[in-house]
């Protein structure tokens, strides 16, 4: 029985892990409607940095922490300029010029930290042992759990209890029909990235300390961002929450079934499924903004 | 002289040079394989655009890449086929899976399309990384021969007898999928893609079979693409999963065409024969890691201030297309 618990809270974890995923993604691809496919690379980023920072000078984590929220907005607001001048078709370029960007990230990586698994070393404490149903929780895990959690509880409660956290959400959801009612739409997108990109600093370390750092592991976070994105809903903090869970628990409950070399498959079928399964999903006006 | 002939006695010259240039420099052994394998992705970027024509994007050739390279290589050691058949039934199986494609994905366009062909890369890399007894998982399948002579009943050629020999097979090759990517733009076929590319309800009014044509184009990018998969594996000498399963592989026919320019005949070869020369013969010496980032930064460049790709400015005003 026991390491049916045991995956059913690393699951939990997990899923958490990957609301935050989703939760920057879906916040970007609300006020643009871009997929952008360097949303993972972007994550790499700031887990690199965390791990240089850890590794060249010796920082404290909480540090790592802040200055990673602090430096991703800027990389984010960045991205959003460019994605601002793309020409036209909007949709197609912006995948393509995010996907350039990614190898380019990728290739950084490479570069300037070699194709090594790198991991930020914390030392392991165990903060919860329940021996009886034979549960244990590190404190690592722990930070990857009630960070995530904490984050989407923030986010969520700017956007539904703050004026411009409503704002934003019209936007999202409507971006003409809020430019109508007074809203300055532009500022909102300068907002949705920044908050973006302090969610994808935070995610970055939190990924350095609990998996390894890879230059081409940022395809996964990506797809996971879309999937919890698209099956969610654009913007809805609290449906984001319930799919990153169920991901989570598919995932590590597959690894426990089959192996965990067969984990990887689950979030490519799940995409897939949703893909295909969407009503409509082809249709113009779906992706029109 | 008119810009026209400029342009066309440029051409004649290139070509030329591409096929009497390794007659003339023996010794140069780096320049007939890096453009050899110019050629090779030359032949891959265009049996992607054949795809890409019709209007859809995709980012999981890599799929068809890998699947032609393992059973190609599988169906020698497991079922003593000789190589060439097992290169083409490589590209047939990479087919199958394209038809596939083409029934599960009907309805997505544009980036869900492109997210779903990227998702269907992962399927056949985990499976093939798993399936120890067949494939040797991750440890992937090495000591895989040259290719052996072609024997086309006049002649036999020694493809795989040296370096020289090998660059002409794969200029052969590219030539061969040059002829199926012209028909693709200028055959009646070809104006049936452009149609369904730029309006697909005009299109169906005008009697194009839609989805007959498009899964025309899905197949035969697909077949293209697994046969290079094959001869890959035979160029290389060795594959493994994340090796031709990679989303790099899927990229370069992208970035290679984009950047040549996709609605011509001669873009995506141009791009290849271009670029990868410049990333192998200049930057990879600079850059031991991460050379590849140029191909980022081109796909980039190219989007933002030349949309339609190099080949636009080899060509007269008056025609656009």
């Amino acid at each position: 029985m026991g390491i049916w618990q045991q995956a059913i809270l690393s699951g939990l974890s997990l899923g958490s892990f990957y609301t935050l995923l989703g939760l920057g993604f879906s916040l970007i691809f609300g006020v643009t409607r871009a997929f952008n496919l360097a949303h993972g690379d972007f994550i790499l980023l700031a887990g690199y940095l965390a791990f240089a920072l850890w590794h060249f000078w010796h920082l404290p984590f909480s540090w790592i922490l802040i200055l990673c929220m602090v430096s991703l907005p800027v990389a984010m607001l960045a991205l959003r300029e460019l994605l601002h001048r793309l020409p036209e078709p909007f949709e197609l370029n912006s995948l393509v010029v995010t996907f350039g960007l990614a190898i380019v990230l990728q290739n950084l990586f490479l570069g300037l930290f070699s194709a090594d698994y790198r991991l930020l070393l914390l030392p392991t404490t165990v903060v919860l042992d329940l021996p009886a149903c034979s549960l244990m929780m590190t404190a690592n895990q722990a930070m990857l759990l009630l960070g995530s959690l904490a984050a989407t509880a923030a986010v969520y409660l700017f956007l539904y209890r703050t004026f411009a956290g409503k704002a934003l959400r019209a936007t999202i959801q409507n971006r003409e029909g809020a430019a109508l009612a007074g809203i300055r739409v532009d500022q909102m997108q300068l907002l949705a990235f920044g908050l973006g990109g302090v969610l994808i600093g935070l995610a970055g370390p939190l990924m350095a300390v609990n998996m390894y750092l890879h230059p081409a592991g940022g395809l996964e976070p990506t797809l996971i961002a879309i999937i919890l994105t698209i099956a969610a809903g654009v913007g809805r903090t609290g449906s984001l929450l319930w799919v990153g869970w169920l991901l989570g628990a598919a995932e590590s409950l597959t690894a426990l079934a089959v192996g965990s070399s067969w984990r990887e498959l689950v979030s490519a079928l799940v995409l897939l499924l949703i893909l295909v399964g969407r009503p409509q999903a082809g249709a113009k006006h779906d992706i029109a903004s | 002289m008119e810009p026209d002939t400029v342009r066309k006695v440029f051409s004649w010259l290139a070509a030329l040079l591409l096929i009497v240039g390794p007659l003339l420099f023996p010794e140069a052994e780096v320049y007939l394989l890096v453009f050899g394998l110019a050629c090779f992705y030359a032949a891959l970027a265009m049996a992607w655009n054949i795809l890409a024509l019709s209007g859809l994007l995709s980012l999981g050739h890599g799929a068809f890449f890998g699947l032609g390279a393992y059973a190609a290589v599988l169906l020698q050691q497991k079922l003593l086929m000789p190589v060439y058949p097992a290169v083409v039934a490589g590209g047939m199986v990479g087919a199958l899976y394209g038809l596939l494609w083409g029934l599960v994905f009907k309805k997505l366009r544009g980036a869900y399309f492109a997210l779903a062909t990227l998702a269907s890369l992962e399927i056949p890399r985990v499976i093939v990384d798993n399936w120890e007894s067949l494939t040797s998982g991750s440890m992937g399948i090495v000591g895989i021969g040259r290719l052996p002579a072609l024997d086309l009943g006049i002649l036999t050629l020694p493809v795989g007898a040296g370096l020289r020999s090998q660059y002409y097979f794969l200029f052969g090759w590219m030539a061969f999928v040059t002829v199926l990517h012209r028909q693709a733009l200028r055959s009646r076929w070809g104006w049936a893609l452009r149609a369904i590319r730029e309006n697909e309800v005009a299109a169906e009014v005008l009697g194009v079979n839609i989805y007959g044509c498009r899964l025309a184009a899905l197949g035969l990018s697909a077949f293209l693409t697994g046969v290079c998969g094959g001869l890959y594996a035979h160029l290389m000498g060795l594959i493994e999963p994340a090796m031709v399963f990679s989303l790099q592989l899927a990229a370069f026919p992208l970035i290679l065409s984009f950047f040549g320019g996709r609605f011509a005949v001669f873009g995506p070869l141009i791009g290849a024969l271009l670029l990868y020369p410049l990333d192998q013969l200049v930057l990879q010496p600079l850059l031991p890691q991460g050379h590849a980032a140029v191909y980022g930064l081109v796909i980039i460049l190219t989007i933002f201030f030349f949309p339609q790709g190099l080949a636009t400015w080899f060509r007269p005003q008056s025609k656009t297309s």
